[in-house]
């Protein structure tokens, strides 16, 4: 009976060990599975300037259908990555950072944007990075910068695509 | 050596079940679920450091690169005000008022989170189909038939999640969510 009593506890104290490990380390694992299915289509360190969400070709959960997206995955191990990007005229629009855990590194709207040009570097610890630059490090290398742009209709869509394509991702350097 | 297998099976089976609740839980939690209103939910916290882990990993599992409350909030609903089940057989009126947001949008998913293919190619609808003047009264349509105006067809027989996004939020909806009021879902006819 004590023995049973012993399996139980250390069956419980393994339980709650497997639940809390598989809750800390899900993020880490779903998004580079994301990446992994993002960069068979989108190069590393480029946005790729998706076309309006299609039921049938959905490469990250929950899409939204009314924005038209930008993705630029990233690995900064060849050195900091410099994002830009311009606001769209009367619509939102924001480019946002997330780290190899899923955080926002990063989050800047048009509102925020106030008719200027945006400008950041994503950079690791140590490394050297431009001078006057607004600057975000990261402690591991991959994640992704996303670009959202509303589309009121999707009639827009042809003329809001050259100028979100006005967004670059680049890796500094190079 | 008995004894050793004992505890060896033991530590294991706690791993496996401890494993298997966080994975179902990850999946039947909508973005979160700290906070409801009516049939929605939402997360108190999205996407910093500080989020609690739980919400973090059904995050990364339902709405991965979803936005920080800042700048997004997400409302998910996978039943009716009556607390149903959304159907896929069933017809849905959405009404709703005011939303605190710069803009606002309800999509239907699957319950896995992903765009459910249909011949009209629609999957939500968005503040930008109301006039300013409607704004504070609007109605959706979620149904497998037609519907004129505002509508966004089920698609099949499964059941089925909205999520509604407000981007911008203020007012009440930024400072204290849980008392906002958001679209009732009320159920009409279903097929057999």
């Amino acid at each position: 009976m004590k023995r049973w009593i012993g399996f139980l506890i250390v069956a419980a104290l393994a339980g709650a060990g497997g639940y809390y490990g598989t809750l800390h380390a899900a993020p880490a694992f779903l998004m580079n599975k994301a990446l992994d299915r993002i960069t068979i289509g989108s190069p590393w360190n480029h946005f790729t300037h998706a076309p309006q969400v299609n039921a049938r070709a959905q490469s990250v959960v929950r899409p939204s259908p009314d924005l038209l997206y930008s993705i630029c995955p990233f690995d900064l191990s060849a050195g900091p990555l410099e994002v830009t990007a311009e606001p769209i005229p009367g619509r939102y629009s924001s480019i946002s950072v997330f780290d190899s855990q899923t955080n926002v590194a990063f989050v800047r709207n048009d509102e925020q944007m106030a008719g200027r040009p945006m400008r950041v570097v994503l950079a690791l610890a140590g490394q050297t990075v431009p001078a006057s630059v607004q600057v975000v490090r990261l402690a591991a290398p991959r994640g992704v910068a996303l670009q959202r742009v509303l589309l009121a209709d999707p009639a827009e869509a042809a003329t809001v695509d050259p100028l979100r394509r006005r967004a670059t991702c680049r890796t500094v350097g190079r | 050596m008995r004894k050793w297998i004992g505890w060896v099976i033991a530590i294991t089976l706690g791993l496996i079940g401890g494993a298997a609740l966080a994975v179902s839980q990850m999946r039947h939690r909508g973005l979160g679920d700290d906070i409801s209103v009516g049939p929605w939910t939402t997360a108190r916290d999205i996407g910093s450091i500080t989020t609690d882990a739980r919400t973090r990993a059904v995050v990364a599992l339902r709405g991965l690169l979803a936005l920080p409350t800042s700048e997004a909030r997400y409302f998910t609903a996978s039943a009716d005000s009556s607390g149903r089940a959304l159907s896929g057989k069933c017809s849905y009126t959405l009404a709703g008022g005011i939303i605190e947001a710069r803009w606002w949008s309800v999509t239907l998913y699957d319950k896995g989170g992903w765009l459910i293919v249909n011949r009209w190619n629609k999957h939500s609808v968005g503040s930008a189909a109301f006039a300013p003047e409607q704004q504070g009264d609007w109605r959706v349509a979620i149904s497998p038939d037609e519907q004129l105006g505002a509508w966004i067809p089920t698609a099949g027989d499964a059941d089925f999640e909205l999520t509604m996004r407000t981007y911008r939020p203020h007012g009440t909806l930024a400072s204290n969510p849980a008392r906002v009021t958001l679209p009732t879902i009320t159920r009409g006819e279903c097929r057999p």
